[in-house]
């Protein structure tokens, strides 16, 4: 293995960091295929973050790779400040986990199961169970053997598992997955409460609506690479935004801003109601008045102009390489 | 587009958590020593697998006490036909024969368990996210399988103990009640002071005079104990000839163990039990599953280390010494005999160590040794690489 840990003195490092999660050139090949390709990810403290890619675009693999349950191939890494694999138990002390479907002994109830975690941990965690239990609403089927549980009960016995260590970072893979509508609400509002309690999330899911709900900033991976990052906002001021005309005479009123000098800036396409113009990324909002002056000019009414913001989803599925697009 | 090219920072939130790392000076999470709470919730996590604790408890108390259970009762309502069920030719049987082998086994497939099921049931990954160190993890299933396999062991050969001690015969149901415990010496006097008893009850292979009338009901029947009456000397001789002819079977049917040998052979027995454990754990956590291990390890201690352990391979000879059924077999208790199905089994008869490969005390001892270590580092090496 080639990683090499980030110099410092560890605790002083961890307190001077502001990344819950950084990393740099951080590469895992499986023989030929390469999962994990110089990833460079920052994490800030305390946000609800996602990381989001297709199947099969490295996303576990990078969390496992953080964990220290595998091993990196090059690059460096480090949780909470602390250089990763030199400090992971004191990176892990703090750090909270979901990978994969959580899996737990089911002939253990949801208590014993978090028992027998904590006993791995500090003293201090088996004090935990109890109020973990009911923090994630498991409280009344904490006696249960876990193989009676639902998928949902064990996501969130899941969490249950990484709230034990009181942590600081908690990393959570596909935490939706199996969950009802009411348990999807539930999962996000005890993820916001997380972050609201100055904890870090990181979210891998590919429920894109999801993750716009809960995080304040993604980044998106395919084929092992990162390639966007930041603030949800910033990412999809940049994205395009949809025009919904409805007016009298939509196949008049194409032909007319076709002939406008804002032809060259809008894409139209004819919808059921009328127009749907796509306009750029940072198009501002005089654009929008212009098309309706140039409509109302040419004799068509117009009864409805509605800027439609694209969503998180829709712009994923842009950047990412399988619609043919990755830049 | 304004988005951050991949690699450039993201702003931090307001709400950013700027605590300092928790206090770790007694968090010693590196460690490779187990805490008594991680061996405690590893017993925990063993002792609730209902199927496997009832196979363990019938195998190492259940089918002894069953069958102990068994030759109680049928000497009870039938004494004559049915031997009685202690003393030390079933100690042997039980010791040297069934409870080694199903200790081991039955070790074998704890030590597997405890091994495996982390990795198959997804725990692993939850117990190394916790910063533990891999090692500590390894090492707390130890002391954990064993706080199970060794009670279990010795509460079956306690019984089988106490039932030969308390259930041994105190009389040959041919109407002489003979003392157990007698020397050949005392055996030949207390024979020469009963002699028309003894003449007319032992078995004797040879020639009984004709004069001697053993018909009826006889007087001296259940009252042995009390000197017999006086008789010719011809007859006390005679009396002590068949004493003397009789004393091996006297020896076998009447004793049983000492408490020496109890002690050695239970201590034997938990050896075996633990070599069985720390084989099955070691290369479960190699292999990363349980069955087959499992029955790679009875095929092994059934078919294998008898064929290893007696038969002399040319060439192969040191390789055959440095497996630890042998070394086994060679610290067995030398009051028990060899049987099949043993650790160290050799088919043979005659006493112990009889068609063993030879070797010595200290060499067995260093084999068995090397087998504890070599499976404990292997498990404990392929569980710190692994992928969890």
């Amino acid at each position: 293995m080639n990683t090499t840990a980030l110099p410092g003195t560890p605790g002083k490092l961890a307190a001077q960091s502001r990344w819950a999660v950084e990393t740099h050139g951080l590469t895992k090949r499986f023989g030929a295929n390469t999962a994990v390709n110089g990833v460079e990810l920052l994490v800030p403290r305390g946000s609800a973050f996602g990381y989001l890619g297709p199947n099969g675009a490295g996303k576990t693999t990078l969390i496992r790779v953080l964990l220290g349950l595998t091993h990196a191939d090059a690059g460096t890494m480090s949780l909470l400040g602390y250089p990763v694999p030199r400090h992971r138990d004191a990176a892990l002390t703090r750090t909270g986990a979901i990978v994969d479907e959580p899996r737990f002994h089911g002939h253990l109830t949801g208590r014993q199961n978090l028992r027998l975690l904590a006993a791995a941990r500090e003293l201090a965690a088996r004090d935990r169970i109890g109020p973990v239990l009911e923090r994630v609403g498991l409280a009344h089927r904490a006696d249960d053997r876990v193989s009676t549980y639902s998928m949902g009960m064990r996501q969130r016995l899941g969490v249950a598992a990484c709230l034990l260590g009181d942590p600081q970072l908690l990393i959570l893979d596909e935490p939706m997955n199996g969950l009802d509508p009411a348990g999807i609400a539930e999962m996000r509002d005890m993820i916001l409460s997380l972050v609201a309690e100055g904890r870090t999330v990181v979210l891998s899911s590919h429920l894109l609506d999801e993750v716009e709900r809960t995080c304040d900033a993604v980044a998106i991976v395919d084929r092992g690479s990162i390639i966007r990052q930041g603030p949800i906002s910033e990412l999809l001021a940049g994205a395009p935004v949809a025009l919904q005309v409805e007016c009298s005479e939509p196949g008049r009123a194409r032909a007319l801003l076709a002939g406008t000098t804002l032809g060259a800036r809008i894409e139209a396409a004819s919808a059921a109601l009328g127009l749907e113009i796509t306009l750029p990324g940072g198009t501002g909002r005089h654009v929008i008045a212009e098309i309706n002056r140039v409509l109302v000019a040419g004799g068509i009414s117009v009864y409805r102009l509605q800027p439609v913001q694209a969503s998180l989803e829709s712009w994923f599925l842009q950047v990412t390489s399988r619609l043919g697009d990755p830049e | 587009m304004t988005t951050m090219p991949a690699g450039h920072s993201a702003p931090v939130p307001d709400r950013a958590l700027q605590t300092a790392p928790a206090d770790r000076s007694r968090d010693r999470r590196g460690s490779p020593i187990p805490t008594v709470g991680m061996i405690a919730t590893r017993v925990m996590e063993l002792r609730k697998r209902r199927g496997l604790m009832i196979a363990v408890v019938v195998a190492t108390i259940g089918f002894p006490a069953l069958f102990l259970l068994i030759r109680l009762l049928l000497h009870a309502f039938a004494p004559r036909t049915s031997p009685p069920a202690g003393g030390y030719d079933i100690f042997k049987v039980l010791v040297a024969g069934f409870l080694p082998t199903f200790g081991f086994i039955v070790a074998a497939t704890v030590g597997c368990t405890a091994g495996s099921r982390d990795l198959t049931e997804g725990m692993f990954r939850h117990l190394v996210v916790t910063g533990r160190s891999r090692l500590a993890l390894y090492l707390a299933r130890i002391p954990g399988g064993l706080a199970i396999v060794v009670p279990l062991v010795a509460i079956g050969y306690a019984i089988v103990c106490a039932v030969s001690v308390f259930a041994a015969p105190t009389f040959i149901d041919s109407n002489v009640n003979i003392p157990p415990g007698l020397s050949r010496v005392g055996f030949e006097n207390w024979a020469r002071d009963r002699a028309e008893p003894v003449i007319c009850s032992l078995p004797y292979n040879g020639h009984i005079p004709g004069n001697i009338a053993c018909a009826g009901p006889p007087p001296w029947s259940k009252s042995a104990v009390t000197p017999g009456q006086p008789a010719p000397a011809k007859l006390e001789a005679l009396a002590i000839k068949i004493a003397s002819q009789d004393y091996s079977g006297y020896t076998s049917i009447f004793r049983y163990p000492s408490n020496s040998l109890m002690i050695k052979a239970g201590l034997w027995i938990e050896l075996d039990a633990a070599v069985g454990f720390i084989l099955g754990l070691g290369l479960a956590s190699l292999m990363g599953q349980r069955t087959s291990p499992i029955i790679l390890i009875i095929v092994f201690q059934i078919i294998l280390t008898p064929i290893l352990t007696g038969v002399a391979i040319p060439h192969l000879q040191g390789l055959q010494r440095s497996f630890v059924g042998l070394a086994m077999a060679h610290l067995e208790p030398s009051g028990l005999p060899m049987f099949f199905g043993l650790p160290g089994v050799t088919g043979g008869s005659g006493g112990p160590g009889a068609a063993l490969l030879p070797e010595s005390a200290a060499e067995a001892i260093c084999v068995i040794i090397a087998w504890l270590a070599g499976w404990t580092i292997l498990g404990a090496w392929r569980m710190m690489t692994r992928d969890a």
